[in-house]
């Protein structure tokens, strides 16, 4: 017999429907004596048996369904109770709850003190029970309620043998008939027309668009009067549009907007062709790891003549300017310097092999447009190593530096950059690896300073394209106006100046001066290096110069800083020297600025940690005058008094509460905690009044500096360093059992938990309680808790029994309480 | 007392009637049947005519004299559906709270209008309760004695004046009805007047 319904009872579980209520009762019977057997059918947790009504599929279902709906049940002997079905045993007891007994003349509704909380109806005693107006379908799950389509859902509604299915592949069919499938994929018409749609709807469902096309209820249209107020805000307003539209933010972002190209074309796609040629340039671009871009510097072109004098893996041999973005790949064709330095001069910046070459244009080469994303390898490439004496033309830096003249080759040879030595790049590389190119920007526009100083001072020796002092005052100037915090944001004009007229207007005074100063020296060192002889040398020494003063930079380098091409400058040997002041002078702005924020948090702290002396005084007075007070509010008392006083040192609360408290424990922790005050608080506490306290009022002392230090915390924070210190120098031992969190420990009024009471009067025999947790607690279906006959305990339902005949039967029935029933 | 014998049971889905040992009649279509506690649930057509409800009768056939089979069926009865245990728990605990707290109301004393506007209000919005004398409807408007519609107060809003409209159709039906009952009265009279 199908009596095993597995775990889910409502499901009928094979033919335990049809014909099942016989089998199933007559198997019921018998089941209770075979438990045991059922027991030991070894089918484990799929098998359980059901007692009486339970086995019932049929019944419990519809049993279940109706729980909670008001129902009359008519017992044998006449009488009809109203109640809301609760829940029925295996016995087929019914359990109604809120039940009254109903009155044969219509009436409102009954009263409370007619309501008995629960009655359970023994089946004999049922005669006919009434569900009115039940929906079956009521406590149906749907599938909102569950997930029914998680694996568990699915599989829990498999009932029986949970096999696997066989999986088959999905078969579309070969054929579409219609061709709208497919036809999205290839439309490209963007939709209807709006005049078709509309037209589509008026005529197919009779939808009348509202669409007034010039938008009358949103906007005022404008009405022209022609008057010459009109002409000329008409002119002026189309001014202003011409003025924004030629700009050039306004184009970039018209361009981001309109770019049509698509995704792989903007940001993943490898660019081909794009480049100019260039011969000598095909490394220019190509990234080299640290490790080897000295060496290749080095191994440039054993014609190059400084190659092989670029000693300290210099690896930049006379790099363009354009600094920071340049590198080693030099294209230079008349120039035999390695780094491609063409006719830049050497920049001092880190070599350029330090750069990935992509990322910035070289100095010759005009400043890529603004608008380009600083991460993305400019589109034009910059082909400034293979821009030969182009530079010398360049058109783009008006540079107020005609002093330079033209770029040499010699010059290069004779001026290694300063990024020759390069420890400085390689040794920033990692952090300039680490940061966005922008970061490295910096750097070498820190060194672009000095750069730009050299090329100031070069500008004898060679063509220093006109960018360089440009730039270099720019990006000097740049920089020391982000450092004195003067940094204005570029606009395109700069951009396309290199930057050089604002930002060079913007240089502040200490700049320029170093520039001329540094200008009027260099000259006469530079002139006197004609060879590439003592180049190597000062090379050498201004290596390690401008390593230093590269790593200062390096600290100071600015996020602002541009990446525009600072011009590659040519290192002189008298170069490294102001190079390094130069950084330095910007420095010592940078590094005053650190020093006060220093200075600052010195004294600071210094402040703060004399705070709580003149708090503590205060302190020191006040126990002495607690032991006089009651032992219990002292305490209490002086929380409050420091609370008063502004003491915010929660340790000093402590120390004063504990001291006061607790003449024992942990006193003589407390004693040492502050110098002065335990000492002042020990002998102060008289022995007897806090010993009968003793441990309440170390309790409420702790308690309340608890409390107390919870509430200070908010107000002085800027003390903590103070506290802190305290609690440093404070011996008091914090395992102690008093400061160990205390709840609220305080005798509250005791609240007799009262269960809510209904308005009116209670009544006296049953108590009609409303505590849905009772309710909650007894679970009412039979699969899951079955109803064990009732202990008053748990709720207070009665047995109805009948009543004895000819009797007044209601008061009894209400008054009896867990009797059983009686027939 | 006809209990059926071993080898009677009822098919699920065949009508049958039944006739108490109190003389009622009751009959509908066989939902489940206990044999061992002798317990047969019918169901029939809801009595409020609703098209979705049922009325579900529970008989104890050993109180039964009569049981007739009007229409039996022997196909196997659908499938039964789960139930959702909790939703069931939760009528079951606002059923109970809605009666107690109508007994409480009625046991304040509340008028006999009150308690049938209380009723009329419960039928549309079931969210209201009794506090001591005044009908609160979704916890904004609030019905004092005498409980008409100007003494529905409350928050402004659609709440409110529904509730109003609630209360005047309810006034105004007690009223028809009672002049029903008036003319009824009347009429009768006039009758047994005429009559005699």
């Amino acid at each position: 017999m199908s009596m095993k319904a597995g775990g889910n009872r409502s499901k009928p579980g094979g033919g335990s429907a049809a014909g099942a209520p016989a089998p199933g009762a007559g198997g019921s019977g018998g089941g209770r004596q075979n438990l045991g057997r059922g027991r030991h059918s070894g089918k484990g947790p799929a098998a359980v048996i059901f007692n009486g009504v339970y086995a019932n599929m049929r019944m419990v279902h519809v049993l279940t369904s109706v729980v909670g709906t008001k129902c009359e049940l008519k017992v044998k002997d006449g009488a009809v109770y109203e109640g809301v079905f609760k829940t029925y045993g295996p016995e087929c007891d019914l359990v109604l709850d809120a039940a009254h007994c109903k009155s044969p003349e219509p009436s409102i509704g009954p009263r409370k003190e007619d309501i008995v909380e629960s009655i359970i109806f023994k089946a004999s005693d049922v005669v006919v029970v009434t569900f009115k107006d039940v929906d079956l379908s009521f406590a149906k799950k749907v599938s909102s309620d569950t997930d029914n389509f998680t694996d568990a859902a699915v599989s829990s509604r498999i009932n029986g043998e949970h096999k696997e299915k066989d999986l088959e592949p999905w078969d579309g069919g070969e054929t579409h008939n219609s061709d709208s499938l497919e036809s999205l994929d290839t439309d490209v018409s963007n939709g209807w027309d709006p005049n078709d749609m509309f037209k589509y709807n008026e005529e197919k469902y009779g939808v009348m668009s509202t669409y007034d096309s010039s938008l009358s209820t949103y906007t005022v249209p404008l009405e022209r009067d022609n008057s010459e107020e009109f002409l000329k805000r008409e002119a002026r307003a189309s001014q202003l549009a011409e003025e924004i539209e030629a700009s050039a933010t306004y184009k970039a972002r018209v361009a981001l907007e309109n770019d049509e190209r698509s995704e792989e074309e903007k940001y993943t796609a490898v660019v081909r062709g794009e480049r100019e040629p260039h011969t000598l340039g095909s490394r220019e671009n190509k990234y080299i790891p640290p490790g080897q871009r000295n060496r290749e510097a080095m191994s440039w072109g054993p014609g190059r003549q400084n190659s092989p004098r670029l000693a300290p893996g210099s690896a930049g041999p006379p790099t363009p300017r354009p600094g920071p973005h340049d590198y080693s790949p030099n294209s230079g064709a008349d120039q035999r310097v390695v780094n491609g330095g063409s006719s830049h001069w050497p920049s001092p910046c880190p070599p350029p092999s330090s750069r990935p070459p992509s990322r910035y244009q070289s100095g010759p080469s005009s400043l890529p447009p603004r608008a380009a994303t600083p991460t993305r390898p400019p589109s034009r490439p910059p082909s400034r190593p293979s821009r030969p004496p182009s530079h010398s033309s360049h058109p783009s830096y008006p540079s107020s530096s005609s002093s330079f003249s033209h770029h040499g080759p010699t010059s290069p040879a004779s001026t290694l950059p300063k990024r020759m030595s390069s420890e400085g790049p390689p040794r920033m590389s990692p952090k300039s690896q680490r940061t966005p190119r922008a970061h490295r920007v910096p750097p070498c526009r820190t060194t672009g300073i000095p750069p730009g100083v050299d090329l100031i001072s070069h500008n004898a020796p060679g063509e220093v394209p006109v960018t360089t002092p440009s730039r270099s005052s720019s990006s000097g100037g740049t920089w020391s106006s982000v450092v004195s915090g003067a940094h204005r944001p570029r606009s395109p004009r700069q951009n396309s100046m290199g930057g050089a007229s604002p930002s060079s207007s913007s240089l502040p005074p200490p700049q320029t001066g170093s520039a001329p100063v540094e200008t009027v020296v260099t000259p006469t060192s530079a002139s006197s290096p004609t060879a590439a002889c003592p180049a190597p040398n000062m090379v050498a020494s201004s290596t390690g110069d401008a390593k230093e003063c590269r790593v200062q930079e390096t600290r100071q380098t600015s996020p602002t800083a541009n990446k525009e091409n600072i011009k590659p400058l040519e290192s002189t040997p008298s170069i490294p020297r102001p190079v390094c002041k130069g950084p330095p002078s910007m420095a010592p702005d940078h590094r005053k600025q650190i020093d006060n924020l220093k200075k600052f948090s010195v004294d600071f702290r210094l402040q703060s940690s004399s705070n709580p002396d003149p708090a503590f005084d205060q302190m020191m007075t006040k126990p002495p005058r607690d032991p006089a007070d009651k032992p219990k509010d002292l305490p209490l008392d002086k929380s409050s008094s420091v609370a008063r006083e502004g003491n915010e040192e929660g340790v000093v609360v402590i120390a004063a509460g504990t001291a006061a408290g607790a003449p024992a424990p942990s006193s003589a922790n407390t004693n040492t905690s502050k110098p002065g005050s335990p000492a002042a608080l020990s002998p102060s506490p008289s022995a007897p009044d806090l010993k009968r306290s003793g441990l309440d009022v170390a309790s409420q002392g702790v308690q309340t500096t608890a409390t107390f230090s919870g509430a200070k915390h908010e107000e002085k924070e800027e003390k903590k360093e103070a506290v802190q210190d305290q609690v440093r120098k404070s011996t008091l031992n914090p395992n102690a059992n008093e400061f160990k969190p205390r709840f609220n420990t305080q005798p509250k009024p005791a609240n007799t938990p009262t269960p809510p009471r209904p308005q009116g009067q209670p009544s006296p025999s049953i108590v009609v309680q409303q505590p849905p947790a009772v309710y909650s607690q007894t679970v009412c279906f039979p699969q899951m808790y079955p109803l064990t006959p009732v202990s008053p305990g748990v709720q207070k339902s009665i047995i109805w029994k009948s009543p004895a005949m000819y009797q007044v039967q209601m008061p009894h029935m209400t008054v009896s309480q867990s009797k059983p029933y009686r027939p | 007392m006809a209990a059926p014998g071993p080898g009677e049971y009822f098919n699920v889905g065949s009508h049958v009637s039944c006739l108490t040992c109190l003389g009622q009649r009751l009959q509908g279509e066989v939902v489940a049947f206990d044999y061992q506690s002798k317990m047969l649930t019918l169901k029939c057509a809801s009595s409020s005519g609703k098209p979705n409800l049922y009325d579900v009768i529970l008989i104890n056939l050993a109180y039964v004299s009569e049981v007739d089979i009007i229409n039996d069926r022997t196909e196997t009865p659908p499938p039964l559906a789960s139930l959702n245990v909790s939703k069931l728990a939760n009528r079951a605990r606002s059923e109970k709270e809605d009666k107690l707290s109508q007994a409480y109301a009625i046991s304040a004393g509340v008028s006999v209008e009150g308690q049938q506007l209380f009723q009329t209000i419960h039928k549309t919005i079931k969210d209201c309760k009794w506090q001591e004398k005044n009908i609160i409807v979704m916890d904004d408007v609030v019905i004092s004695p005498p409980y008409q519609v100007e003494n529905c107060k409350g928050k402004e809003g659609s709440a409110l004046s529904h509730v109003r409209k609630i209360v005047e159709k309810h006034f105004r039906d007690v009223e028809s009805q009672k002049s029903m009952q008036r003319s009824q009265a009347q009429q009768t009279q006039k009758d047994s007047t005429l009559s005699s």
